[in-house]
């Protein structure tokens, strides 16, 4: 195959699966629980684009000087381009093999996750992270093509080219044609609680304490600031709790009942006043917190979430601020 | 100066005083971006992510919602900017904070509160 490829069956690889991509085969090769899934990577990106004749007129557009003002317009104008092309029959061949195989092994009730992994996320300077998108809650295949087409499309957001202006102004000059954006699709985790767990405390910047953010639902609500999660600081020595915020998580993720997104729903009151992670899930999370600094050699930031008693990790990069205060 | 506001403080311990400026969509966010020196963005759970474009020209982030873990806290770290997640506002108006002049004080190891002065 060359645009899809299989976690267990790639090595990590930047340039072709992206930073998220590359980490999560990392992951998996340590042996850790990652939800199983494959990745379109870069090759079908630039596939896409050159099958499709938009990359000239999207460098085109990208050359012109632009105002803050405009970004909406350039946006929609490039938005239009990739809505207006079809991806290439062989890329759909690969991702449709692969989104088979993946249902079966998921099972039939299984809903998937597709998550953008651009090969210039977490640069040390400027942080990309977080202005590309990711979908929730996709189980055909129509409704994950249409995805990944958006993830690519995120590239060129208002805020994307807001960015690039942005960063100018310090002489640096990205060019969003030489940004490549690989696509990762998951079996998506319905967490009854999810998280962050760093494992030093960002806080502070004290390497001797781990520091957990955790909440009801999906992880969406802690990430997009929606709510104010509990908040959990431990010894990273010996385990022992050293304090326990509790948020008032007033509002929860869940997967849309009617498919293909996600719905905020109100928490249930009896819920909102009560730590959402117990303390055995917190020795599970502080294990794993442990075993993942190791292997990176590192202080990590992770993204986890729980369903049915299940601890899965979804990202684990390192924490980028230390050290600077 | 009067207190307004107390939350967690997410990100490095400087003091700072800056404009503060509520910021709700995408286009108050340009409106700002060639005059976001120095100010103090305030923000709720909208949700915005979209600070990051200005980001580095602002005195400090506030915020109504989240926590350390938080997109928002993370890059303020990252562009060690002083960052208050949770904030407890003890006016319900936060449009009438728009335009005065604000200032970010931290107490002991993780309290963010914000006076106006």
């Amino acid at each position: 195959m060359n645009y899809v490829n299989i976690f267990t069956e790639s090595q990590p690889n930047p340039s072709l699966f992206g930073g998220k991509g590359s980490n999560l085969i990392k992951l998996i090769k340590f042996g850790f629980n990652v939800p199983s899934g494959f990745i379109i990577n870069t090759n079908a990106y630039v596939k896409f684009l050159e099958s499709s004749q938009i990359k000239d007129q999207i460098h085109q557009t990208l050359s012109e000087d632009y105002n803050p003002k405009d970004v909406f317009h350039f946006s929609q104008k490039i938005e239009n381009l990739f809505l207006k092309s079809t991806i290439p029959q062989e890329i759909i061949d690969e991702i449709s093999k692969q989104y088979h195989n993946l249902c079966e092994e998921a099972g039939k009730s299984s809903s998937f996750s597709i998550r953008s992994s651009a090969n210039i996320e977490d640069s040390k300077k400027f942080s990309f992270a977080g202005q590309a998108d990711s979908f929730l809650n996709h189980k055909t295949l129509e409704e994950i093509l249409s995805s990944i087409k958006n993830c690519w499309i995120s590239l060129f957001s208002p805020q994307a080219l807001l960015y690039i202006l942005q960063i100018k102004k310090f002489d640096v000059n990205l060019s969003l044609n030489n940004v490549k954006m690989a696509v990762v699709i998951q079996k998506m985790i319905n967490s009854d609680i999810s998280g962050v767990l760093f494992t030093a405390n960002v806080i502070t910047n004290n390497l001797n304490q781990m520091l957990i953010n955790s909440t009801w639902g999906l992880g969406e609500t802690i990430a997009n600031n929606l709510i104010i999660p509990d908040l959990i600081i431990l010894n990273k020595k010996n385990f022992q709790i050293l304090k326990r915020i509790i948020g008032k998580k007033e509002k929860k993720s869940i997967p849309n009942p009617e498919g293909s997104s996600t719905k905020l729903v109100e928490t249930e009151l009896e819920l909102r006043n009560i730590c959402s992670v117990n303390e055995y899930q917190l020795r599970h999370l502080y294990n794993l917190g442990v075993q993942l600094e190791n292997k990176f050699s590192y202080p990590q930031d992770i993204e986890w979430a729980i369903e049915n008693e299940i601890i899965y990790i979804l990202q684990s990069r390192p924490i980028t601020t230390l050290n600077e205060k | 100066m009067e207190k307004i506001g107390e939350g967690l403080s997410c990100s490095t311990k400087t003091e700072v005083t800056g404009e503060l400026i509520y910021v709700q969509t995408i286009d108050d966010v340009i409106s700002l971006f060639d005059n976001a020196t120095g100010k103090i963005c305030i923000v709720d759970d909208a949700g915005i992510t979209t600070l990051s474009p200005i980001l580095s020209e602002l005195s400090g982030t506030v915020c109504t919602t989240g926590s350390a873990g938080s997109h928002l806290a993370i890059i303020s770290r990252e562009f060690g900017i002083p960052n208050i997640m949770g904030i407890t506002f003890l006016t319900d108006d936060i449009a009438s904070l728009n335009g005065k002049k604000g200032k970010i004080l931290h107490d002991g190891e993780d309290k963010g509160i914000l006076y106006l002065i």
